[in-house]
């Protein structure tokens, strides 16, 4: 690969296999250009929040030092308006008269084929968490190009194979690892097994089964966070309630919202909603998923194509409404080691919960220590929007955008002792901080929220 | 041209930049608000909503909390030439009398009023400039941003303010406020101008004019769009959001039905 | 597409090198992999994890929940991780031929 050489990092591509398998077939590169330009008009078209960060920045630069990739890398493409800039240079050529009459002066460029290069290398730098919209005097939201440049990408066949691999389990199972209704059966009874160890109490994990409350669990509580499918199974039994999860739809995260909104987005919404309506439950409760919240909160609702009248909460609200109705008996000093809160940026800056989770954690912990800056002015894990890459280099680029992160935790001084508890409440959060506590060495255990209050709930027996 | 800056442009130079104006906002108002990209934490009502977009149009609260040396160079500018603007409209409609008339001042002391707040904002604003100036060149990453016309765009005002401020420090090249509005009163009654007025033959004036005026014309077509674009934009984002009632269906709440003793929960299993 | 050659065999493999196909696999397949993952020697130990994901696999047709596949064969998350370093997912996945595991992983 010629650009590599240059020095471009790209995740790997999909190959034209994997695309066909989310509907793509990647257009030849000889009309990418043109393919291109035609996309970024409609999309420019569409959406009002786009047209205005292309048309409104004043390159003021307020967002580099308040972006941790670019924190971290120094590499000045991750400045968030010089992201933008890669899209928003092309805009302006095609699409607007100063453009069109005076480009150099403005800094409008043609598009090439090395730019489209150059977004799928800094559009999956992004991790969407939002951090410059909310610095930005105008609120300009960068993540905005970010989901343009992805889609528009998409539709020219350019997805990391990881995103492209996620959307096709997903059509296939409803769920982005690929789990079959055999293996979560499997795992559920294991499971429950695991709670009766640990509690002596008999929870059962419903799947499939006739309820009033679908439980929206991350696939990934299925292969790596175990506890937070229990916290979930522990709340609901106590509560008493009827819950279940469906096979069909097993997965809280949402990867159209990060890389094809247009198509995989929606389904995956409809997806949700026709599952709620079969089995006839009340309420739709999801679980810890950062992203995945903010697309069933705040995108579902606009993307349906059939009415939706059931109620769409998150466990932690719930969890937060029932610790303040006294509903709950919480034996916080089970959780008695020193515990930190990363605000997930879906949760703090796009869907209102930054209050809840500090109720629920006062409530479950005994050494609460808050990070700084914290709540809506998080910085993010370096995980954000999935780029949770794995090969050498873009693996060297997660370790730099998490540098922000490992030394806010360090401050708090929670690891000190190697006993300290990271709570994460997000899967991706979660998949990027399990090796990255390690990189950077923190001392701490990486949990999910719903992990703690479990524990409170119903505490284990050997202590 | 002189006539031609001072007759025949003003009317080019506004017809452009309201139909200019018009057609970007247009263009923007024809693009949807597709999702809820509301910003958290949100209000839960319009007029909090409205609160908030006010303060960040006033104060830049955002970016105070952001960048406080850029806060402090962008937002004294931003509030000196609005100062101006009004000082403008001001001392050129009520020729400097308005603290008089709204029973303030005396008549003298009011002029006197004016004309030290416009020659001090006009002093602060020039300062602000090129402190804006600096740091584009001087902070690496703001310099990797800019495009040529990030520079000239305060050039431009640099050069506007600093031949205002010629205008205020000499006299003998400046203009008074009385030639200035019969000016106006002509252009916007549309009478001729004659070759006897005073603002003919002020060249400071008609430099100051004329600057102004290309400022104008190219206004909807730069980045000054961020006037209106941080309206609409705001619009966009900083919304009312009023959460879901919790609270699960079936569940008795207040500790009632919760037998809870030793750990173990009472409450029936799931079948 | 990417192949490996295992004892004269064509064998398809992802970007990632993983197997495409988990039928396509064979204990040749593992010790090719374990040398690429440098690991020196397949052990006892080794073929114990490897045999229990497969066979989980195609009972299945996912891999094993980790805490699982720790009770399961009695390691300890740290055990797996000095057999396989690059982890469980990763690592042993690979070596049992398995597809590489998407999502939140």
């Amino acid at each position: 690969m010629p650009l590599t050489e240059t020095g471009l990092k790209q995740p790997v591509k999909a190959s034209a296999a994997d695309m066909l398998k989310i509907n793509i077939n990647p257009v030849p590169d000889d009309q990418k250009v043109e393919a291109a330009i035609k996309h970024l008009n409609e999309l420019g078209q569409k959406f009002r929040s786009l047209m205005l960060t292309f048309e409104s920045c004043v390159k003021c630069g307020a967002c580099a030092e308040n972006c941790h990739t670019y924190l971290g890398t120094r590499d000045p493409y991750n400045i968030p308006a010089n992201r933008a800039d890669l899209l928003r240079k092309v805009y302006k050529r095609y699409f607007t008269p100063e453009g069109r009459f005076f480009p150099r002066l403005i800094g409008a460029k043609d598009l090439e084929l090395e730019d489209l290069e150059k977004m799928f290398s800094y559009f999956y730098q992004c991790n969407e968490c939002r951090r410059c919209a909310l610095v930005c005097p105008f609120g300009l939201d960068t993540c905005e190009v970010t989901m343009a440049g992805r889609q528009l990408l998409h539709w020219l066949g350019m997805v990391p194979k990881l995103h492209a691999a996620v959307g096709a389990a997903m059509a296939k199972t409803g769920n982005h690892t690929g789990l079959t209704k055999a293996g979560i059966v499997d795992t559920c009874e294991f499971l429950e097994e695991e709670i009766m160890d640990e509690t002596g109490v008999e929870i059962k994990i419903p799947v499939d089964q006739p309820a009033d409350i679908l439980y929206i669990p991350s696939s990934a509580d299925f292969l790596l966070n175990p506890n937070t499918m229990t916290g979930a199974a522990k709340f609901f039994h106590y509560l008493g309630v009827k819950w279940t999860i469906s096979s069909e739809i097993t997965e809280a995260g949402n990867f159209g919202l990060l890389f094809d909104q247009r198509a995989t987005l929606r389904a995956n919404c409809m997806r949700v909603i026709d599952e709620a309506l079969k089995l006839g439950v009340k309420k739709i409760v999801w679980g810890e998923c950062g992203h995945g919240w903010r697309a069933g909160k705040m995108y579902l609702p606009g993307m349906l194509d059939r009415p939706g009248r059931i109620p769409i909460v998150h466990i932690h609200d719930e969890v937060r409404y029932y610790i303040e109705k006294g509903a709950l008996k919480l034996h916080k000093e089970v959780n008695s080691r020193p515990v930190t809160l990363h605000d997930p940026c879906n949760f703090g800056r796009a869907c209102n919960m930054c209050d809840t989770l500090r109720v629920v954690m006062n409530a479950c912990v005994t050494n609460f220590v808050e990070m700084t800056p914290n709540r809506e002015r998080n910085f993010c894990c370096g995980g954000g929007s999935a780029i949770l890459f794995d090969d050498p280099e873009m693996y060297d680029l997660r370790i730099k955008f998490s540098a922000k992160k490992a030394e806010q935790v360090r401050e708090t001084g929670v690891g000190k002792n190697g006993d300290g508890i990271l709570c994460a409440p997000c899967s991706i959060c979660k998949a990027q901080l399990y090796p990255m506590v390690e990189e950077h060495e923190l001392g701490v255990e990486v949990k999910g929220l719903i992990d703690l209050v479990g524990l409170a709930l119903y505490p284990p027996l050997n202590k | 041209m002189t006539y031609f800056i001072l007759q025949i442009l003003p009317y080019i130079s506004v017809s452009v930049l309201i139909i200019g104006l018009l057609y970007r906002m247009g263009r923007w108002a024809s693009g949807r608000i597709v999702h809820n990209i509301t910003l958290t934490p949100a209000p839960t009502t319009q007029a909090g909503a409205l609160l908030d977009i006010a303060a960040e149009v006033v104060f830049f609260k955002s970016l105070y909390k952001a960048d406080k040396s850029l806060w402090s160079g962008g937002w004294i500018m931003h509030v000196a030439l609005f100062s101006i603007l009004g000082g403008h409209i001001m001392g050129i409609g009520l020729l400097g009398l308005q603290f008089y008339y709204i029973g303030l001042t005396s008549e003298h002391t009011s002029e006197y009023l004016s004309n030290l707040l416009g020659t001090s904002f006009g002093v602060v604003v020039l300062l602000a400039l090129l402190y804006l100036l600096y740091r584009r060149m001087a902070i690496n990453e703001v310099k990797q941003l800019s495009a040529p016309s990030d520079y000239l765009h305060l050039l431009m005002l640099i050069a506007i303010v600093t031949v205002g401020n010629i205008m205020r420090f000499v006299p003998e090249w400046g203009i008074h406020y009385e030639p200035v509005r019969d000016y106006v009163a002509n252009l916007l009654t549309f009478t001729p101008i004659t070759p006897d007025m005073e603002v003919m033959h002020k060249p400071l004036f008609v430099l100051h004019l004329l600057l102004v005026q290309i400022l104008m014309i190219y206004l909807p077509f730069s980045k000054l769009l961020h006037i209106p674009g941080m309206f609409a934009h705001r619009w966009i984002i900083n919304r009312p959001y009023v959460e879901p009632a919790p609270g699960m269906p079936g569940v008795a709440v207040g500790g009632t039905g919760h037998a809870v003793s030793g750990g173990q929960s009472a409450s029936g299993g799931v079948q | 597409m990417a192949f490996i050659e295992v004892n004269g065999q064509q064998i398809e493999v992802d970007e990632d090198g993983f197997l495409l196909n988990p039928d396509t696999w064979s204990e040749d397949v593992a010790r090719y992999f374990a040398k690429e993952e440098g690991i020196d020697e397949l052990t006892e130990d080794h073929w114990k994890v490897i045999k229990y994901l497969r066979d989980y696999f195609f009972q299945f047709g996912i891999a094993p929940m980790v805490r699982k596949l720790c009770k399961d064969t009695g390691f300890s998350l740290k055990g797996i991780y000095e057999l396989f370093p690059t982890g469980p997912a990763k690592g042993a996945c690979k070596l049992a031929g398995l597809p590489k595991p998407t999502g939140c992983v």
